[in-house]
């Protein structure tokens, strides 16, 4: 049972879990956790199926989870419900959820063992051939793999959403020498997507990829004789985007406000003290030894996938003020310690909840949350657990982000069909969402069993996103972004994803997916990625139980009425010939999925 | 599909008469007098954004011994060595008390186009609200931009007005736009930017448009045979360019349907990529600035006579490994700049053409070991045959700390305001001084220097 909760994916190797609770608190805090969540699970009535639970399931029995407050739901509320908590819904998915009801599926989920990206790029970096070395799109192969393939789909799902959260960038072009730490980031990522914030923060915090990223690996002390002072990068960001936000928060996550104006969570004074804490930090390896912090002589082989370790000769002694907290000056270099205490700081800072809450429900479910649906969602997090009808979740530790993830997706605002109808609901799917869930409504296998799209960032021709590729560690939108001249404008509200969506992109994406549904993607002749349409084909003899069925899968059963009509006017277009039909079965398939998918209704995930 | 000036200043009105306008109302007078007053030909500015946070102290280094010596003993290991600066230095500079200065090893054209008398340096500028001191700024006794310091609130600053920050609407370009987007047949290319979405491109009428590096490319649903259906081609526009009850769908709908107007407008009058031959190293910026100039280049085809353009070089945020990639950058910025120059020159828009960059902010002094962190006053440059060059505008602070704009490990509280430096543009481009205060309303709390000498 533990061993599915800690370790969903075969990574324990090379995991920088298992060598990067130097400071104890990583440790301390995993076993607190374990303990109670073993609690929980008992007190949850979870029963598993007995015996050793092979890679192929989580070994939940989905029949004894106790009901969600929600009916078994239709096929339709199901695939919308795994539009929200999946990369996109399958037949297979649909059913799954209509027969077992959303509790037995997040549990199911929440335990289901995965497949590791760094495992992956182990494997194609000793397949390759000598003088080939590793590049970007090996990181966006198994990104596509495990998204169009992977069956713990929510877990991929969360961290997906979490590195847009907690971002590192093969943009940049120090992290681009390390692929295989960037997978082992994303499956950090992963690991930590239903455990616990803290260790989450502690575990992004000393990534070697977020060290190498935001440039604190190898951060030293100040050195008042030659006027340098600490690097203040992981400071202010991880304050800024990672935590608590600019601003201080109500728990529903509006602004406070004092005489009608924000008030600031931290001014430069607060990045100054913090920026002393994260100095003295550096590669992972077997000593400690200046050559080692600079990065040189002997690497440890693992370096990139093992948390940093802490150089107390590099660690400042100076006073540490910052928040709430003041490390007074020492005499002794205490990196870890003074790590502990920054963190827990922040971690403990009332924003985290509706800070991290609110970005989290953009990310799954809708771009303008309610303030009252993020106050619940929040309160989950605070409360670290989350009940609906007899369905309890969470270890009950303050930051519990299974029951943080339980709460977004059944919460009314995302589940209620009433919503549908509201003008500012949903979200724009980001071209990452889109073609995932193109690949997995459609069954689409790899031929060589590795998805060897590649990088997309190219918005003329394809998508401009790439998984692990933000431009900046800002992400490829903010969530308070505001497409200018708009009714969104107008109406008060914000579209992040509209940040990435222009005259260009337009063009990029209605061209790649025509492509695409046509000829499959990837690299290869024919295309390494190919779509299975059986299921299609066989009802594209009639237009209507065509668009049916594609309009579940991608829609959620909510096309209106006026896009159904020029989908099946123009699939009619399309004459059925008396002999010989595979060809017209084909084309009026080809056309119901590629409308579909360049259909606005389609691209607002509601 | 055209947007004539008529229907512009018809929506205007709608718009202005909705209320939806704000503060700043556009309003028909203000249309009218900036075009009444519309020099003839054509004209336009080009913003190149340092994305990061250009380090501008290694960007124009103190080059006079003493002057050196103040800022080798500041900036320690990420100094740069005096003996490379001896081919891009400016020699004496009258206005800053003879002191002398260089141009980073890499600029080697912005040191061309300097001795050319075509490219000026503006010294410390930045977001400010008011003019303020060092004193009023430690004191908080004057109002300061907000959030100081921080990447994706100083960008939206420098190129925005309030609301500033994330949900920012409405950027200084973009106004500028809305008050000469009447002389200009074909509205939506007033204001185009070639390297990504940035607010500094919308105005309250005018909207941002974006093109690719490579210039237009065409939606192939729309056209020919599609899945062997002849109509399916017609309906798949229909169907992706049209309304919907939701906001966002609307909005897909209403860009996309942007998309294809323009795009089959540009397809139509630009000239081929190959009219502008890619300089050496080539880089995504000199493509876009490739871009610009076949966009320029189609003005009488386009009927464009007032245009803003963005470009964009990311890159800038060195905390790390300063030396090394502060000088890859500006060696791609120095390429793209010089050949981009010299398009102009072919297409003889040298004059009418005004190129200058700006950034998040500036950087520290302080090293910290490898790099430098967030800053706020910085040191930027303005190209073009109409610039008064070979002079640094302003007062560049001695390379040190504790002077009288020092607000933390040489951080320079800016001596001319963000607002200033685009005024400058604005009434060079025939914004009226009346609607100055427009594009940039806080030019006001600056007195009788709302502007710059530079144009």
């Amino acid at each position: 049972m533990l061993r599915h909760a800690t370790a969903p994916d075969s990574t324990q190797r090379s995991d920088p879990g298992f060598r990067g609770y130097h400071s104890g608190v990583g440790f301390r805090n995993i076993c607190v956790a374990l303990f109670a969540l073993a609690l929980a699970y008992l007190a949850g009535g979870c029963s598993k199926s007995g015996g050793p639970h092979g890679p192929e399931g989580s070994g939940v029995d989905l029949s004894s989870v106790p009901p969600s407050a929600y009916p078994l739901p239709s096929a339709t509320d199901a695939a919308r419900f795994l539009n929200q908590a999946s990369f996109g819904a399958t037949e297979a998915e649909v059913n799954k959820v209509k027969t077992y009801g959303y509790s037995a599926w997040l549990e199911d989920q929440f335990f289901m063992p995965g497949r590791s990206h760094e495992a992956y790029i182990n494997a194609v970096s000793a397949s390759l051939p000598s003088g080939q070395s590793l590049d970007d799109s090996h990181v966006m192969n198994t990104f596509w793999r495990e998204a169009a393939t992977g069956q713990d789909q929510l877990r991929r799902r969360v961290a997906f959403a979490l590195s847009q959260l907690f971002v590192v960038s093969l943009q940049d072009s120090t992290v681009s020498e390390f692929k295989r730490g960037v997978a082992s980031y994303l499956d950090m990522l992963g690991r930590n997507a239903f455990g616990s914030y803290r260790q989450l923060l502690n575990e992004v915090t000393l990534h070697p990829m977020m060290g190498l990223y935001l440039s604190h690996l190898r951060n030293r002390k100040e050195d008042p004789a030659r006027n340098r002072v600490p690097d203040q990068n992981y400071a202010r960001e991880v304050m800024q985007l990672f935590s608590i936000g600019l601003y201080e928060l109500n728990p529903d996550g509006t602004p406070k406000l004092v005489n009608g104006q924000p008030v600031e969570t931290y001014d430069s004074d607060d990045i100054v003290g913090l920026s002393r804490v994260f100095t003295g930090f550096s590669w992972a390896g077997p000593d400690k030894s200046d050559t080692r912090f600079n990065g040189g002589g002997t690497q440890d082989p693992d370096r990139e996938v093992l948390f940093m370790q802490s150089y107390p000769r590099f660690h400042s002694i100076s006073e540490k003020r910052f928040l709430t907290g003041v490390i007074p000056a020492g005499t002794n270099a205490d990196p870890d310690g003074d790590l502990r205490v920054a963190l827990d700081t922040i971690a403990s800072h009332p924003n985290v909840g509706p800070f991290i809450s609110r970005q989290l429900i953009q990310r799954l479910v809708t771009s303008n949350p309610s303030p009252a649906y993020v106050a619940r969602v929040a309160q989950a997090f605070d409360a670290g657990r989350f009940t609906s009808g007899l369905w309890t979740t969470g270890t009950g530790q303050r930051g519990d982000l299974r029951a943080t993830v339980a709460a977004i997706l059944l919460d009314t605002e995302a589940r209620t069909a009433a919503r549908l109808a509201d003008p500012g609901f949903g979200k724009v799917r980001e071209p990452i969402l889109r073609v995932a869930h193109w690949m997995r409504s459609f069954n689409a296998r790899s031929s060589s069993g590795n998805f060897l799209l590649g990088v997309t960032d190219d918005a003329t021709a394809s998508l401009g996103q790439s998984a692990m590729r933000s431009p900046t560690v800002f992400n490829f939108y903010r969530p308070g972004y505001v497409p200018p001249n708009t009714s969104i404008a107008t109406a008060g509200l914000v579209a992040p994803e509209m940040q990435i969506v222009n005259e260009v992109s337009v063009v990029g994406y209605s061209n790649f997916m025509r492509s695409a549904v046509q000829n499959g993607l990837g690299s290869g002749t024919p295309r390494d990625i190919q779509p299975d349409y059986t299921a299609e084909l066989a009802l594209a003899d009639n237009a209507d139980l065509l668009i049916d069925r594609v309009s579940l899968l991608l829609t959620a059963g909510s096309m209106s009425a006026a896009t159904r009509t020029i989908i099946r006017d123009a699939v009619n277009s399309i004459a059925m010939p008396a002999t010989n039909q595979t060809t017209a079965r084909l084309n009026r398939v080809r056309l119901a999925v590629f409308f579909t998918l360049s259909s606005p209704e389609y691209l607002v995930q509601k | 599909m055209r947007a004539s000036r008529r229907q512009f200043l018809k929506t205007a009105s709608l718009m202005s008469m909705a209320g939806v306008a704000g503060p700043f109302a556009l309003n028909l007078a203000a249309i009218g007098a900036a075009s009444a007053q519309a020099a003839p030909g054509y004209r336009a500015i080009v913003c190149l954004f340092l994305y990061g946070g250009n380090d501008h102290t290694n960007t124009l280094i103190p080059y006079d011994q003493p002057s050196y010596d103040q800022y080798l003993a500041a900036r320690d290991t990420i100094a740069i060595a005096r003996d490379q600066l001896a081919a891009t230095a400016t020699g004496a500079v009258a206005s800053q008390g003879g002191r002398e200065f260089a141009f980073h090893p890499a600029l080697t054209s912005f040191k061309a186009r300097w001795d050319e008398g075509k490219l000026a340096v503006v010294a410390n500028v930045g977001p400010l609200v008011v003019p303020t001191t060092k004193t009023q700024y430690s004191n908080r006794s004057v109002p300061l931009p907000p959030k100081l310091f921080s990447h994706n609130d100083q960008q939206s600053v420098w190129q925005a007005q309030a609301p500033l920050g994330e949900g920012a609407k409405l950027g200084w370009g973009g106004r500028i736009g809305d008050l000469l987007a009447g002389q200009n047949t074909n509205v939506q290319f007033t204001c185009i930017s070639a390297g990504g979405n940035a607010v500094f491109l919308s105005g309250q009428n005018v909207i941002q448009y974006q093109v690719g590096s490579s210039g237009p490319v065409a939606i192939s649903g729309i056209s020919g045979t599609l899945y062997s259906s002849a109509s399916a081609a017609a309906a798949y526009r229909n169907l992706i360019t049209g309304t919907s009850a939701n906001l966002f769908e609307n909005e897909l709908g209403v860009i996309t349907n942007r998309s294809i107007t323009s795009n089959q407008l540009l397809s139509a009058s630009l000239p081929p990529a190959s009219t502008f031959p890619l300089p050496n190293p080539t880089s995504n910026l000199a493509s876009q600035l490739n871009v610009v100039a076949r966009i320029i280049s189609a003005r009488s085809a386009l009927g464009t006579n007032r245009q803003v353009f963005l470009v964009s070089l990311g890159g800038f945020d060195n905390h790390d490994s300063l030396l090394t990639q502060h000088n890859q950058q500006l060696t791609i910025a120095n390429a793209a700049l010089n050949a981009f120059y010299g398009w102009l020159g072919q297409m003889g828009v040298q004059n009418d053409v005004t190129i200058f960059t700006a950034s998040d902010f500036g950087r520290t002094l302080t090293s910290n070991g490898d790099g430098s962190d967030h800053g706020w006053g910085s040191h930027h440059f303005v190209l073009g045959g109409s610039v008064l060059g070979h002079e640094i505008y302003g007062t560049l602070p001695p390379t040190a700390f504790g002077t009288s704009v020092d607000v933390g490990q040489g951080n320079m509280v800016p001596g001319i305001a963000v607002d200033q430096y685009a005024a400058t543009f604005a009434r060079w481009l025939g914004v009226s001084d009346t609607n100055v205060p427009l594009v940039v309303p806080n030019v006001v709390n600056f007195g009788t220097s709302r502007y710059l000498a530079f144009l």
